[in-house]
């Protein structure tokens, strides 16, 4: 599961910068993770459902519940972006940390069981 | 994937921005000038930016060959490019002056159509949205290395 939060934060890493990139740029819809693997994810773990969670990949899709507050149809927010491209930034280091430790213990597990 | 993720985005944006950066100093330096190359007075340039699928999103989709894969979805990522630099082409001021070895036949000089204050608040737009993809390109980078020192600590 982690390292599909991994890969989601990846991605959208990617789709902040498009939208960052294209602040200026006319009629330019922003995009983001689809919102549909969050409860994909949810449902998965929830289930306990090992191969629902392995077949299950984030994706990239425009963002439709944001509304344009520029007159040129432009839908993203400068800001806004930075902030959730900061956070995800800090979401990415907590997930590589939390599974640094957790491949960590395993080895320190067969370190002693191997002594 | 990059290593570094979003850093194609970020340097077309960077690059789009340094050409507007570019053309909006031509304006500031052209706002006096009284005869272009064509011999008119010179009309402020204003550079267009258009979205445009990424390499990245393409590649992926060149290797399925589909319309719309895992990773880039229905809309895929976009990039930005510089689409054109065209002539504002409304009048500038006309002045009075005989003495200007441009004036008209009844004494009036054409001046450029450059606006100083809106040029400057192009600026420091233009600067603004460098910075910010500067802080997209750290942020990408600060990414890279956790992912490198996670796989360094085992």
């Amino acid at each position: 599961m982690a390292k599909k939060l991994l890969d989601a934060a990846a991605i959208r890493h990617e789709a902040y910068a498009s939208n960052i990139a294209n602040v200026e740029t006319p009629g330019y819809k922003r995009v983001d993770l689809d919102v549909n693997f969050d409860t994909q994810l949810k449902g998965a773990v929830r289930k306990h459902d090992l191969q629902a969670l392995n077949s299950l990949s984030p994706t990239i899709a425009e963002d439709k519940a944001a509304t344009a507050v520029r007159p040129d149809g432009n839908t993203v927010i400068l800001e806004k972006e930075l902030m959730l491209d900061n956070k995800n930034g800090v979401e990415y280091d907590f997930l590589t940390q939390y599974l640094s430790t957790n491949l960590q213990q395993l080895q320190a597990a067969m370190k002693t069981s191997g002594s | 994937m990059n290593i570094i993720p979003s850093l194609q985005t970020t340097g077309d944006a960077l690059n789009a921005e340094r050409i507007r950066m570019d053309v909006i100093a031509q304006n500031i330096a052209n706002a006096q000038t009284t005869r272009d190359v064509n011999g008119k007075a010179y009309q402020r340039k204003v550079v267009s930016f258009a979205a445009v699928m990424s390499q990245a999103t393409k590649d992926l989709r060149g290797l399925n060959g589909a319309q719309n894969n895992a990773q880039t979805g229905q809309s895929g990522l976009k990039t930005v490019r510089v689409s054109g630099i065209t002539a504002d082409t409304s009048p500038g001021e006309r002045i009075y002056n005989p003495a200007h070895p441009d004036s008209d036949k009844n004494g009036y000089v054409s001046m450029p159509n450059v606006k100083m204050a809106q040029e400057m608040v192009d600026l420091i737009t233009s600067s603004r949205a460098y910075e910010a993809n500067l802080t997209v390109a750290k942020t990408g980078k600060a990414m890279a290395d956790s992912a490198l020192r996670f796989a360094r600590d085992l």
